[in-house]
């Protein structure tokens, strides 16, 4: 979310679509580059190639049909340099079939071909020698046998090397047509790089216009609502921030706007109420005040009626003192029973607490044991070792018999009491690998019992946390009888305090009673002049009624000039 | 508590093996623990070939030999053997094989030139390159295939020159007539002879290319005979053509001396008469020196009275170079490969059955003689040079 805030400005919309448009614009220099100058090197490496082998395929094209035309002068003329030609074709040819496939170049196809070539050349080169002997040794009809076999060889030779040059040519042809397929490729790289490019740059470009356009249109819209005093918030979301800054400054306007033009018309309103209640009110009082005065000689009987009560609650106060009495002696009891109960389980919980030590004692000590338990299942371990080393040791020994063995018998005669001594070796051998499988079994049994002796022990011991965790369960509720017991003692004792001091409370309340009615008695006077007093108030009230009317009057006019706003 | 009872407790047998087994290592020096894991050495040539014969018994022989001394590092040697039928790409193919497996820590092979050349080209490529000591490969082609391609006998173009010397020194020859197979093999071994008998002020009266498809030998010796005859012939090339060669030589009645390459080793036992022929060889059975005397009877008592031929020795060697860089260095490919271009210049020449073993840059075994030998009896006898 944050990128997206921070891409929130034009400033950052427009750096963001430029940077788009030259970003693609130096992917597309870069392709551009890197397709030239891969174009360039492939260009290169290939024509080197191409050239390497195909002067080297020159060189023994030449050299082959020098020494066909040299064996065949010879045929006609015998002469030395002929002869020469010939072999001096001949070991140029093979130097450069040599050379041409040692070039890493070649073609495994072509390499096939040069080797063919090698074979048909060494076979032709051999054949026109013979026919160049009995040439020599004038025997004309061989010769000429021996040299339509050579030309057999002669042709097919030179037609291969026709082969190999034919290949280079479609050789050429295929690099050529695969390096205009390359630079095709690259192009059509470059041209849909560059018209994404212009297309992300176009797309930033009207998102960022739209972004301006459409909160300017909102912004105006809301200015002109003001001015027509609809003092509504203005909607903000979606906006640059500039803009958003613009909105906001609008909207703190409008809000000021709004609040005043509420509080206004709150104000109005509040005072029209107030007025109004003013007006009601005052009637009220002008009609009550009557009924007060009637009320107060009402109040002023009733207060002759309370003195009387009061005097019969006193005779009350007298029968409560007995009875809190009582419960101070019951609570007493209480708190003698509780100390009993304490001492008791004060004896238990010490019992207790000795029965879920042992216990816990005893569960270390199955502890301790399963520990060792396992302590002596390890222990096995390594004697399973010692037997596996007694018997790499004995099937060591016994290869060693058998060569022993095999050796006496190669000695012969002199072997025979080596052999013996060698098979006693070899059976001696035998038996302690034997034993070591028997004891190596023996382990194994001992390790069940053990392991079988370490579960008991486990269930021992989870037998033994059980019971612990029992009694000290009980110690617990032990406990917790005790603290309750010395809160019940606390309460009771509370209680019993409690009684005492409510007796003095009787006594007071008695007292109070007592000054209670002597009051009663004095109110029923005053109350009288009150009432004298509520007639006067009741003339005043009729003034202010007519005073809250006028004052309403001016609030409905205030209502009806701020009611065009609309907040 | 429980830590102190249990270490108390493991003291004693941890003891007791710790002593077993240095007795078991005593039991393994006389001979190598056969449960020990066995260090991997490949072994590639046309074993399905006669010709390979020699390389794959002599190669067995010095691992056995090797392992009854203790192996190497308390391991024995252990051959993996592949047939490469003496062409290039199964060759590859089986180059490749060993190539793949990490447990292989070097090639004795190939036998002959091609396959090994073809087979260098793997061999000395990747991340994890292998070494290779060809026994027998003889082309100049091979020197400097790779770091990793070694050989321990000397290249044809020595063969050449050092035969140049013999007929020119030796037998005194003027005039040489050359035939020579139309290979790579034959015309490299005819070329370095002919520069060097001409720089030694002999002639070359002719020079002549053969190969299977040659109708008969009989033109050439005849005009060669017709032309003034020659003191010497030499023939570059296989057995196969060489008593082809022999037996027009006979029909013709015509009788040069007739030298040859390595190449025409086995013409002894051919039905053929080869007797009087020299042949130049990287070893021969009965050539001098201690170490070989031990080889030839031993190799001798075990394979029915054979004899190993210069494949075989040269196996033999490779052997025990690898087993003696791996005692030095470890299972280390690339250590193995340090240690052996190191031998006769970081560190002393390996003598062994064929004479003084030390590699030059190339990988080429450094100035080894080759042993020249007479057809005498259906064997090859060194002659005393």
């Amino acid at each position: 979310m944050k990128p997206l805030a921070a891409l929130n400005t034009l400033r950052a919309r427009i750096i963001l679509g430029e940077a788009a448009l030259v970003v693609g614009l130096v992917v597309v220099a870069v392709i551009g580059i890197g397709a030239l100058q891969t174009v360039k090197n492939t260009v290169t490496q290939e024509l080197a190639s191409l050239t390497a082998v195909s002067a080297e395929n020159n060189r023994l094209v030449t050299a082959l049909f020098e020494q066909v035309r040299a064996a065949e002068q010879y045929l006609t003329d015998g002469s030395v340099e002929a002869r020469n030609a010939f072999s001096s074709g001949g070991e140029a040819a093979h130097t450069y079939q040599r050379r041409l496939q040692t070039l890493p170049e070649l073609a495994e196809a072509d390499r096939l071909v040069v080797t063919r070539v090698g074979v048909l050349q060494a076979e032709a080169e051999v054949l026109y020698s013979f026919a160049h002997a009995q040439q020599d040794l004038g025997r004309r009809g061989d010769a000429q046998s021996g040299a339509r076999l050579a030309r057999e060889r002669a042709t097919e030779m030179l037609r291969l090397v026709g082969l190999l040059s034919t290949s280079q040519s479609v050789r050429a042809e295929t690099t050529a047509s695969s390096l205009e397929q390359a630079a095709t490729d690259r192009e059509m790289l470059v041209w849909t790089v560059l018209a994404a490019s212009v297309l992300i740059a176009v797309a930033i470009g009207v998102a960022t216009l739209q972004s301006v356009e459409r909160p300017l249109t909102r912004l105006a819209a809301a200015a002109r609502r003001f001015g027509d005093g609809d003092l509504r918030p203005v909607a903000l979301g979606g906006m640059p921030s500039e803009l958003t800054t613009l909105g906001e400054a609008m909207d703190r306007l409008g809000g000021t706007l709004r609040t005043l033009v509420t509080e206004v018309v709150e104000e109005s309103e509040r005072m029209a109420g107030a007025a109004e209640d003013l007006s009601a009110i005052s009637e009220q009082l002008a009609a009550t005040a009557g009924d007060v005065s009637t009320a107060m000689e009402e109040v002023s009987s009733g207060a002759q009626r309370q003195v009387a009560g009061l005097n019969e609650s006193c005779a009350a106060g007298q029968n409560l003192h007995g009875a809190t009495e009582d419960a101070g002696h019951v609570s007493s009891r209480v708190a003698e029973l509780g100390a009993d109960i304490h001492r008791l389980a004060e004896t238990y919980g010490t019992d207790i607490d000795a029965a879920g030590n042992t216990l816990v004692e005893l569960g270390n000590l199955v502890q301790q044991t399963a520990r060792q338990v396992e302590e002596l299942d390890e222990l096995s371990e390594p004697i399973y070792e010692f037997i596996d080393l007694i018997k790499q040791i004995s099937s060591q020994t016994n290869l060693l018999a058998l060569n022993a063995a095999i050796e006496a018998a190669r000695a012969g005669e002199r072997g025979v009491g080596f052999s013996v001594v060698a098979e006693e070796v070899r059976q001696l051998a035998d038996t302690s690998a034997q034993a070591a499988e028997r004891v190596s079994g023996t382990i194994k049994t001992i390790r069940d019992h053990v392991s079988a002796m370490g579960e008991t022990m486990a269930a021992g011991r989870a037998q033994a946390r059980g019971v612990g965790a029992v009694s000290q369960g009980a110690a617990e509720a032990l406990r917790q009888i005790v603290t309750t017991v010395k809160e019940i003692e606390t309460e009771s004792r509370r209680v019993a305090g409690h009684a005492a001091q409510n007796l003095t409370a009787v006594d007071n309340i008695t007292q109070a009673l007592r000054s209670a009615s002597d009051a009663a008695q004095s109110h029923a006077s005053s109350s009288e002049e009150v009432a004298a007093a509520a007639q006067e108030q009741g003339a005043s009230t009729e003034e202010m009624a007519a005073q809250a009317a006028v004052l309403n009057r001016a609030a409905e006019h205030l209502r009806s000039l701020v009611k065009a706003f609309r907040a | 508590m429980a830590e102190s009872h249990r270490g108390s407790h493991l003291r004693p047998p941890r003891a007791i093996s710790r002593s077993i087994l240095l007795v078991l290592a005593g039991l393994t020096l006389a001979a190598c623990n056969p449960s020990e894991e066995p260090i991997l050495i490949g072994l590639a040539g046309p074993f399905s070939q006669p010709r390979a014969q020699s390389m794959q018994f002599a190669a067995q022989l010095a691992v056995s030999e090797i392992n009854q001394q203790g192996g190497v590092r308390g391991r024995p040697l252990q051959l993996v053997v592949q047939d490469d039928s003496g062409l290039a790409d199964i060759a590859v193919r089986v180059a490749r094989v060993l190539y793949d497996d990490p447990n292989v820590v070097a090639v004795v092979g190939h036998m002959n030139s091609g396959a090994t050349l073809a087979a260098a080209r793997v061999y000395n490529s990747g991340d994890n390159p292998l070494v290779e000591i060809s026994p027998s490969a003889s082309s100049p082609d091979l020197s400097g295939a790779g770091p990793y391609t070694f050989r321990v006998c000397p290249s044809d173009s020595i063969h050449g020159t050092q035969l140049a010397e013999w007929a020119r020194d030796r037998l005194g020859a003027n005039r040489v007539a050359i035939l020579y197979e139309n290979d790579a093999y034959g015309r490299g071994l005819r070329t370095t002879f002919r520069n060097s008998f001409i720089e030694r002020g002999g002639q070359i009266v002719s020079d002549d290319p053969f190969s299977a498809v040659l109708p008969s030998f009989e033109p050439y010796l005849t005009r060669i005979r017709s032309r003034g005859g020659a003191d010497v012939v030499l023939f570059a090339g296989a057995r196969a053509g060489a008593a082809e060669m022999l037996r027009t030589l006979n029909m013709i009645r015509f009788q040069p001396t007739v030298i040859g390459g390595d190449g025409a080793a086995g013409i002894e036992t051919a039905e053929v008469d080869a007797e009087g022929v020299y042949i130049s060889l990287a070893y021969l059975h009965d050539q001098p020196g201690a170490r070989n005397e031990t080889f030839t009877s031993e190799y001798r008592r075990i394979y029915g009275g054979q004899l190993p031929d210069h494949r075989g020795a040269g196996a033999y060697d490779a052997v025990f170079l690898l087993a003696r860089a791996i005692e030095a260095v470890g299972l280390n490919r690339v250590g193995i490969r340090d240690y052996l271009a190191g031998i006769g210049q970081v560190t002393e020449p390996y003598h062994g059955v064929t004479g003084s073993i030390g590699f030059d840059a190339n990988g080429d075994v450094v100035d080894r003689d080759v042993v020249i030998g007479i057809v005498s009896n259906n064997r090859l006898e060194s002659v005393a040079r």
